[in-house]
């Protein structure tokens, strides 16, 4: 336990010795090589934002020196960061430092790396990140950096599966109108007068039913028309199961009825032939 | 119903069918009986009615077009029903269903006429 502790506080004494940067400088050329622009950066105040054109090349040089012997060193990780405050977008970019501490940083415009975040009015806060296992971190504010518009992003492959559609309209045909009351009449009129021709033809063949109201007949007849009633019954008010149910009820003393009251039909036509 | 065949000459006048039509009607009057006559009457109110429906179906509107179905459907349905029962209690057609009593048919009648009607009224709305 106590050589586990020494250790740490050994630990923290060696990274106590920090890093510090070294004769960062930069320069803005246009494609032909002229130099447009170059200064040495200032860490404690950032310079007027720098500005690249559609063709320019930004070179960013530095050393890292560990700031107690003024010796260069090799970073672990080191890290340029592009970072947009109105969108929240960064870019993170890599950069390679020699043994010796040494970096050298070229953004090409013509070829800007993906990693760039897509620009908006604001300029891009360039900081450089260092990071070490035996020192401390550091991070230094560089400058703000104009680029170019970016480019509208690429359509994913997929975008058109996942687009917002327009909303669907769905067109009804027009309500069904009943026709006027006056033909609606006539037609129920001639669609009920099959009645009087039938009431007419059974009155003019003058079939008798001397039977209808025999003991053994009527509770067929009964129960038949019990079932015409529970049907009217049915369009008017009852659901489904209701029906099905009073009509299963009502199945059993009309099929007795009508074993009952067929069976004396056929012994009347028997005793009758 | 069986009346004497019309004369068989390829185009038979006016009047020899007239008369062909009237004999079919005079034998159909004498020789059926009054239980199929009674049917045959309830058959006639049943096409008639079926077809002013379907004349109202055509002429002014399908609109409650259940309801047309369901009267419709009735109309055929008890006709085929009814149909079916005076060919099994027609006593010429004895032969054909030995085993089946009219009693039997009647039942058959009754039984086929609930269901349909369940289902009319099923569709009635």
């Amino acid at each position: 336990m106590i050589w586990q502790f020494s250790w740490l506080l050994l630990a923290a004494t060696v990274r106590a010795a920090s890093l510090s940067l070294q004769s960062p400088r930069f320069t803005i050329s246009a494609s032909d090589a002229t130099q447009l622009r170059s200064d040495t950066l200032s860490l404690t105040r950032k310079p007027e934002p720098l500005t690249l054109g559609a063709t320019d090349i930004l070179k960013l040089t530095f050393q890292i020196t560990e700031s107690d012997e003024g010796k260069g060193v090799q970073p672990h990780q080191t890290f340029l960061r592009f970072y947009d405050k109105e969108s929240g977008e960064e870019g993170i970019q890599p950069v390679r430092v020699t043994p010796g501490g040494k970096a050298k940083f070229e953004l090409n415009m013509m070829r800007p790396p993906a990693s760039i975040p897509p620009t908006t009015h604001n300029p891009l806060e360039v900081s450089l990140i260092l990071g070490s296992f035996v020192h401390a971190p550091a991070q230094y504010d560089l400058f703000d950096l104009y680029i170019p518009a970016s480019q509208t992003p690429a359509e994913h492959p997929d975008e058109a599966s996942f687009r917002v559609l327009p909303a669907i309209k769905h067109t009804f045909r027009p309500e069904q109108k009943s026709p006027p009351q006056f033909i609606s009449a006539v037609f129920a009129a001639a669609v009920l007068s099959p009645w009087l021709v039938l009431i007419g033809l059974w009155s003019k063949v003058g079939v008798k039913v001397p039977n209808l109201f025999s003991l053994s007949i009527m509770p067929f007849t009964a129960l038949l028309g019990a079932f015409e009633v529970l049907l009217v019954w049915y369009w008017v008010d009852l659901k489904l199961g209701q029906v099905l149910l009073y009509g299963g009820i009502l199945a059993i003393p009309t099929v007795f009825a009508g074993k009952q009251a067929l069976y004396a039909t056929g012994e009347w036509r028997a005793g009758r032939k | 119903m069986a009346g004497p065949k019309s004369s068989s000459k390829s185009s038979p006048t006016s009047s020899e069918i007239s008369v062909a039509v009237s004999t079919l009607w005079k034998s159909y009057i004498d020789q059926t009986p009054d239980r199929l006559k009674f049917i045959d009457a309830f058959l006639a109110f049943i096409v008639l009615s079926g077809v002013l429906q379907f004349a109202y179906c055509v002429l002014v509107t399908n609109f409650p077009f259940n309801a047309f179905l369901a009267g419709f459907a009735s109309s055929v349905g008890q006709f085929v029903l009814t149909a079916s029962l005076r060919a099994q209690v027609n006593p010429e057609n004895k032969s054909e269903f030995k085993e089946v009593s009219p009693e039997r048919a009647f039942a058959d009648f009754a039984l086929g006429s609930i269901v349909l009607h369940f289902f009319v009224f099923n569709f009635l709305g």
